[in-house]
């Protein structure tokens, strides 16, 4: 075992090798931003809170009724507190919402209908739609409430991969960029070590077990040469005749595509990971459930205009049927969008208000086609997301109601951006024209297949105006402390005060955080009964 | 019998009520009480005049306003304008917007007051020397305004994302103006003065 060479030594040392892939690893990056906020909670996930009961009549409203307002409700109820929810929709769950036949969306300037067929399997998520198995308190919440989970296809390698900026634009699947890509890389790494043998610090045996990694890794010939795979796939079944192995693509043309940069190793991502779920029949099932338990405590079209934090309890003026309402709380627990708060009058101190103007709206968008046959199954398809560099982002294919006559796509996913824009900017007939156009790139029959759509502009929505917050390394070092902490007996919540925004599980922990400190300061209030 | 009543007085009081909400939707981007949200970058419609509400809905119905690729926040209020279904709602959209009692904008630009009162000069012909504006010459009123949303109309002016529609008349009158705003400390500094204006 050599260790022995000097920090300048030009070669790869055996702890140079070890050090410098520490270095390039994202999570280190991650850490360090957690630990800066000490908000590292240690490996196991925070349990939920046990409340104590509530003593006497301790009343809380909620403004909001997505996840995180449901999630307080529900669990604020049960230790028996009086819980009030004001939602501002015609609807709950917040960014929870699945769009079926006949569903309203909501959009300020594009008012639309959802068109798709009367049937269980024929939706869209167009918030959440896929549960990582490391959300374990949300997953908790499904086991509780009985909410049926299935099996979510996030990753498929016969998916197609397609960039104009390769081949043509000529899509690839998705098995032979990233078997191809990989067997180009090994053998240029193992060429690399042959070359340097000689010179390198590394031990015979290190080096061989180093080549045998890279012969697996990019499935080498035994001289270290990448020929093709069969992981690439085959050009015939290769059952009962020989199997007719796929042609090597052009490295070159591999590298031209964007492909690489981020969504090669999208489902490498802890929260994209295989095994990732879906409630059976639409994400909003996990709102049902909720409801089931809360629905009561809940005003549906109750818009917040003002919120004022008071001594010992906080005022809210809400608007329900036609009717300015003043009401008083013990607790105000707030899910609005900060950037929507921004607009609605308040006495937050100016070091915790700024936040809402300084954090970015996010500008999601996501689209759905109801198609007449699932075409892409015949692909050998089923599930999964094909990327493209167009501006539709991503298509995903129906995990549930498979092998049945109708599916619908989600033709567009648009993570934010100018892309997003181009596409919001659109009338809602236009948006879909645009998606189908670019889904011709990846499958060139597709607008054949094409029977209606309906899009999501998250940051055109009425009472929404925004997806998931736009924090950075920044603007949390500046403003999450201090939004995480209540003003007097007010909290914002959701998962815009989460690390984790665009996911119920960050709403959750919000609500789980804030109600967790109202449980503290309440026993703190009676420490002879309570402690 | 009582309760049968009270059902009655509130299914007549219902439809009342919610039709004097149609537009409550305004208030999601504008703020709740019509004072502005810089959020989201959508301005104070509070104590904007009914015949200025009526000519700017008119001018995204018609695309002056709202199309240019760089003006995202009037690319969002266009299609809102666009779905208002005739004058006649367009007109009651005004009223709504007049009901909104104005409040006193944050200050949120700071520039040299004393040289933008120079710079004002200019503006105060249609706009008025108080920054109340003159239906006259279709000059809103400044004063009041929120300053931020004061800089972005005159960066649209300057750039030509407003006021460059041939049927735009008004507006066509105020490019030459704002070309006399030489950079963006005067565009600061003219703003830093109307905040002054009470």
């Amino acid at each position: 075992m050599s260790d022995s060479s000097s920090p300048d030594t030009p070669t790869w040392s055996r702890r140079r090798l070890l050090m410098a892939v520490g270095a390039a690893g994202g999570s280190g990056a991650m850490y360090r931003l957690g630990t800066t906020l000490g908000l590292i909670p240690g490996f196991a996930s925070a349990a939920r809170p046990t409340l104590a009961p509530a003593r006497g009549r301790r009343t809380v409203v909620i403004l909001g009724a997505g996840i995180s307002g449901l999630v307080a409700a529900y669990e604020l109820g049960r230790a028996g507190y009086h819980c009030t929810v004001l939602e501002a929709s015609h609807r709950a769950g917040g960014r929870n919402l699945t769009l079926r036949h006949g569903d309203k969306v909501d959009e300020l300037g594009n008012p639309q209908t959802c068109p798709f067929d009367d049937d269980p399997d024929l939706y869209l998520n167009a918030g959440p739609a896929r549960i990582p198995s490391t959300h374990e308190r949300l997953l908790d919440y499904c086991r509780e409430f009985d909410v049926a989970l299935t099996p979510f296809v996030n990753d498929n390698h016969n998916a197609w991969v397609q960039d104009d900026a390769m081949f043509g634009g000529r899509p690839v699947r998705n098995r032979e960029y990233v078997t191809d890509a990989r067997g180009f890389m090994s053998e240029l790494l193992a060429k690399g070590l042959a070359a340097h043998k000689i010179d390198a610090p590394l031990d015979a045996a290190d080096t061989e077990r180093l080549m045998g990694f890279l012969r697996a890794y990019g499935d080498l010939d035994e001289h270290h040469i990448y020929r093709g795979s069969s992981r690439a796939g085959y050009l015939n079944a290769g059952m009962v005749e020989p199997p007719l192995h796929k042609g090597v693509l052009d490295f070159s043309e591999l590298l031209k595509s964007s492909f690489w940069q981020s969504n090669m190793h999208f489902a490498e991502g802890v929260d994209q990971a295989p095994m990732m779920m879906e409630p059976v029949g639409g994400m909003d099932k996990v709102v049902d459930a909720f409801m089931a338990k809360v629905g009561s405590r809940v005003h549906i079209g109750a818009q917040v205009r003002s919120v004022m934090v008071r001594d010992r309890d906080v005022e809210v003026v809400y608007r329900e049927r036609g009717k300015d309402q003043q009401m008083w709380a013990d607790y105000c627990l707030n899910c609005i969008p900060m950037h929507l708060l921004a607009g609605i009058p308040n006495n937050f101190p100016a070091d915790y208000s700024g936040a809402f103007t300084a954090v970015a709206r996010g500008k999601l968008l996501k689209l759905g086609l109801q198609a007449r046959e699932r075409f892409w199954e015949r692909e050998q398809i089923y599930g999964g997301i094909s990327w493209t560099a167009q501006d539709i982002t991503q298509i995903w294919y129906p995990s549930h109601g498979i092998h049945r006559r109708k599916g619908v796509l989600l033709a567009a996913y648009i993570y934010g951006g100018p892309s997003s824009d181009r596409f919001a900017d659109l009338p809602a007939a236009q948006r879909l024209e645009l998606a189908i156009r670019q889904g011709e790139k990846v499958h060139p029959e597709y607008r054949r297949y094409i029977e209606s759509g309906v899009s999501v502009a998250w940051h055109r929505m009425n009472h929404m105006l925004g997806c998931a917050a736009e924090w950075n390394e920044e603007l949390y070092k500046q403003w999450f402390a201090r939004l995480q902490a209540p003003v007097g007996n007010h909290y914002l919540m959701g998962d815009q005060v989460s690390l984790h925004p665009g996911w119920q599980e960050g709403a959750i922990h919000s609500a789980l955080h804030a109600i967790s400190d109202i449980d503290r300061r309440e026993r703190a209030a009676q420490p002879g009964r309570l402690a | 019998m009582t309760r049968a009543l009270i059902l009655l007085y509130m299914l007549a009081l219902v439809p009342a009520a919610a039709a004097g909400d149609d537009f409550l939707y305004c208030t999601t981007c504008h703020g709740a009480d019509g004072n502005g949200n810089r959020a989201i970058r959508a301005p104070k419609i509070a104590g904007m005049e009914p015949w200025y509400v009526e000519a700017q809905l008119a001018a995204f119905r018609a695309g002056w306003r709202g199309t240019d690729p760089a003006d995202a926040p009037g690319h969002e209020m266009r299609p809102v304008a666009a779905v208002l279904a005739n004058d006649a709602t367009v007109a009651r959209a005004a009223a709504y917007v007049a009901a909104f009692a104005p409040g006193a904008a944050p200050v949120t630009v700071a520039g040299d007051a004393a040289h933008g009162a120079t710079l004002y000069e200019a503006c105060a012909a249609c706009h008025g020397a108080d920054g109340r504006g003159n239906e006259t010459f279709a000059a809103p009123a400044l004063a009041g305004q929120n300053d931020w949303y004061l800089v972005t109309q005159l960066h649209n002016y300057r750039d030509g994302r407003r006021g460059t529609h041939a049927d735009d008349v008004h507006g066509a009158t105020m490019r030459p103006l704002v070309a006399t705003l030489v950079d963006e400390a005067a565009i600061v500094d003219v703003v830093a003065y109307i905040n002054s204006l009470h």
